[in-house]
């Protein structure tokens, strides 16, 4: 079973994932670009603690455990020991390319190589590996900490054995619940939210209800924690964008096509949580002002 | 005949070794951070000097391993061989309705142990872990396990239910199971033993307060009532768990704060009692200290914790119509003689009456702490878990014929 686990990319999603797994109890092998960001990843992933402490989810001493394990490398040859490397980084399919070549080249031939890739091609990344048959997709929900279910994506060549270690590595010692799906873009969560979201903005454009009723209607009716509009404003409107965007090329469907009310708010610089702005407003600390 | 006392947690394992024939401890320790490259074994014996060995020990296994290692050690181990090892008895945290008493580990045990995983997900998955271990490393010599719950499960229908529908019970065995029941056991014959008088004739209120900390009503040597529930949240105020409380705080917060499962949970159990109302500390010695130096909440915490064990006292000894003997015991109950005193105070309805003096001596042994004339007899009681575990495996052992 996997014991040290290496992530890289320290963004919002690598540093959840980091969170969750030395929660777990694991040694987490945490990457960045430079030595700045990984410190300024470490500040935030520390409030992130702080904030599960408000919220009585752990104690001081757990925090300390937690950080403990969390050890900080400035650079791809250091993750060697790790029996698997989940990358993180944003969704640019050449910086991915590029990890994956040089994770393949460090790493002993039996550790395996996921990517939290939500939209791009397993087969694609793996492609660029000698050993592509120790390559998978680790789609987790934000926050991980939080959400217990994994995409695990079987990419063309993976091999059973990958599959088979990654799944009871996510069920027995994650304790969340794994999904098998077959590379395609957006999988299940990523295609179904996505739709979603870019349905609930086409009801706003169209003036059917105001962002409050929409989610409302949803959250209550439906019992969504969120609604849709800050569903989007918490994942960040320019991912959904990109993620729209690339399923739109893809599939070549219509259904896909991000709406423009998505389009003026990313290029308003109003990305939702992270911005304190989107549909709503949030404060520092990511909740909603009413 | 040697026998080999193991506590089996997720990532620690304690032990001891005894000695029957004289029920002296030979060797006992402690191994963390099992799982991890720098796992650390602390190994004791009797006229030896302390040692820490540091290591990688990635599973029980390895842990048990090295603890027979540590035993059999040419400079710090107490055995030849490991042969000397004549059985082990497991500490158990939890066995449901299966099991009344000790039992020697079988195949149908070890199922029916693994069917209780759900009762005692913390617990009960690593003491099988511990089982296991043994198992693997000894696998000629007999096991025991000795079940905290087990003496409880004298009690009567009226004490163990709850009043919610019966569905609960029949399909997920929600019940009041109590806890530290090994050590109520072994405390209770004690004070039998001390008082001179039989325990069938003895209403006795033993307080366990250490940690985590409990009330039985132990009527004539039977476990009749006790404050710790399904799980051991219910009852007294603890260090970090709140203790009884309104339920209908619990779906309240987590409607207010939006907690989810996992967060109110740990809530109660790690961010409440001592810890939440002083402010200072879930340590009882922390908090008497900050009281001292005129920490308002920290009196506070004080004075609520000994209030709650005081109403059970007082609610066990109408639910068995008298009490002849308190007994406290743990490490609290053992050592603090300002929260016996606190808790003796408001009991003086029931003719109790504390020697302040004797209450304030310090000894390893069980003494009186009550006056010549009360109506009532205090004690206070060293528990030994390991030793009562220890004489359980031995018993069991003995009387297993051998093939």
């Amino acid at each position: 079973m996997f014991r040290k686990i290496g992530v890289v990319g320290a963004g919002t999603m690598g540093r959840s994932i980091a969170e969750m797994l030395a929660e777990k109890g694991l040694d987490v092998f945490l990457l960045e670009q430079t030595p700045q960001q990984l410190e300024q990843a470490m500040s935030l992933l520390e409030a992130s603690l702080d904030r599960q402490m408000e919220r009585w989810a752990i104690t001081a001493a757990e925090k300390k455990l937690i950080l403990n394990r969390i050890h900080k490398l400035n650079a791809v040859q250091e993750l060697v020991n790790c029996d698997l490397v989940i990358e993180t980084v944003t969704e640019d399919l050449d910086r991915k390319k590029e990890i994956f070549q040089e994770l393949d080249q460090v790493l002993p031939p039996d550790a395996v190589i996921a990517s939290n890739t939500s939209t791009l091609s397993l087969t694609e990344l793996a492609g660029v590996t000698e050993h592509p048959e120790r390559v998978i997709g680790m789609h987790f929900v934000y926050p991980a900490f939080r959400i217990d279910v994994v995409e695990i994506i079987r990419g063309l060549q993976t091999s059973d054995d990958t599959f088979v270690r990654t799944k009871s590595f996510t069920e027995e010692v994650l304790a969340k619940k794994g999904v098998m799906v077959y590379e395609s873009p957006g999988f299940v969560t990523t295609r179904l939210i996505c739709l979603l979201i870019n349905e609930a903005l086409h009801l706003l454009e169209e003036g059917v209800a105001s962002p409050e009723d929409i989610d409302n209607a949803m959250r209550i009716g439906y019992q969504f924690e969120h609604g849709p509009l800050e569903m989007a404003d918490r994942f960040g409107l320019d991912s959904i964008l990109a993620a729209l965007d690339r399923m739109f090329r893809e599939f070549g469907e219509l259904k896909y096509r991000p709406s423009f009310v998505l389009k003026k708010k990313v290029r308003a610089g109003q990305l939702g949580v992270k911005t304190g702005i989107g549909f709503f407003q949030y404060d520092k600390d990511g909740d909603r002002i009413t | 005949m040697n026998v080999l006392v193991i506590n089996s947690g997720s990532s620690s394992l304690k032990y001891q070794l005894y000695d029957m024939k004289i029920e002296s401890v030979l060797a006992k320790g402690r191994v963390e951070r099992i799982g991890m490259e720098t796992s650390i074994l602390s190994h004791e014996a009797e006229g030896k000097p302390e040692t820490r060995e540091v290591s990688e020990i990635l599973d029980h296994t390895t842990a048990i391993k090295k603890v027979l290692d540590m035993l059999t050690h040419r400079e710090f181990g107490v055995l030849r061989t490991i042969e000397e090892v004549d059985a082990v008895g497991h500490r158990i945290v939890h066995g449901g309705e299966s099991f009344r008493e000790s039992v020697l580990v079988t195949e149908d045990v070890k199922l029916e142990i693994r069917r209780l995983f759900d009762l005692a997900p913390l617990h009960n998955p690593a003491h099988m872990m511990g089982i296991t271990a043994v198992e693997r490393n000894l696998p000629e010599v007999p096991q025991a396990v000795v079940f905290d719950t087990a003496f409880h499960q004298t009690m009567p229908p009226v004490s163990f239910m709850y009043a919610i529908p019966m569905v609960f019970y029949k399909k997920h065995k929600v019940r009041r199971y109590g806890f530290h029941g090994t050590s109520v056991d072994y405390v209770s014959r004690c004070a039998s033993d001390f008082l001179g008088r039989p325990l069938s004739e003895l209403k006795l209120v033993v307080c366990h307060i250490g940690n985590g900390a409990s009330c039985t009503a132990v009527l004539h040597g039977k476990s009749h009532d006790t404050s710790m529930g399904m799980t051991p949240l219910e009852g007294l105020m603890m260090g970090t768990r709140s203790g009884d409380l309104d339920p209908a705080i619990v779906t309240f917060a987590i409607n207010k704060e939006d907690l989810t499962l996992n967060e109110v949970n740990s809530m109660l159990n790690k961010h409440s009692g001592l810890l939440a109302v002083s402010g200072v500390s879930g340590d009882v010695r922390e908090v008497v200290e900050a009281m001292n130096n005129g920490s308002e909440n920290a009196k506070l915490a004080f004075e609520m914790y000994a209030n709650r064990i005081r109403k059970y006292i007082g609610a066990y000894a109408a639910s068995m119509n008298g009490i002849d003997a308190l007994v406290f015991t743990a490490g609290v109950g053992e050592n603090s003689a300002l929260l016996r005193s606190e808790v003796c105070k408001g009991l003086t309805f029931l003719g109790l009456a504390l020697d302040d003096k004797r209450n304030e001596e310090r000894s390893d042994q069980a003494r009186s702490i009550s006056t010549a004339d009360s109506r009532v007899d205090v004690l206070v009681v060293p528990t030994n878990e390991e030793l009562l575990i220890a004489r359980d495996t031995y018993r069991l052992v003995r009387e297993t014929p051998h093939t």
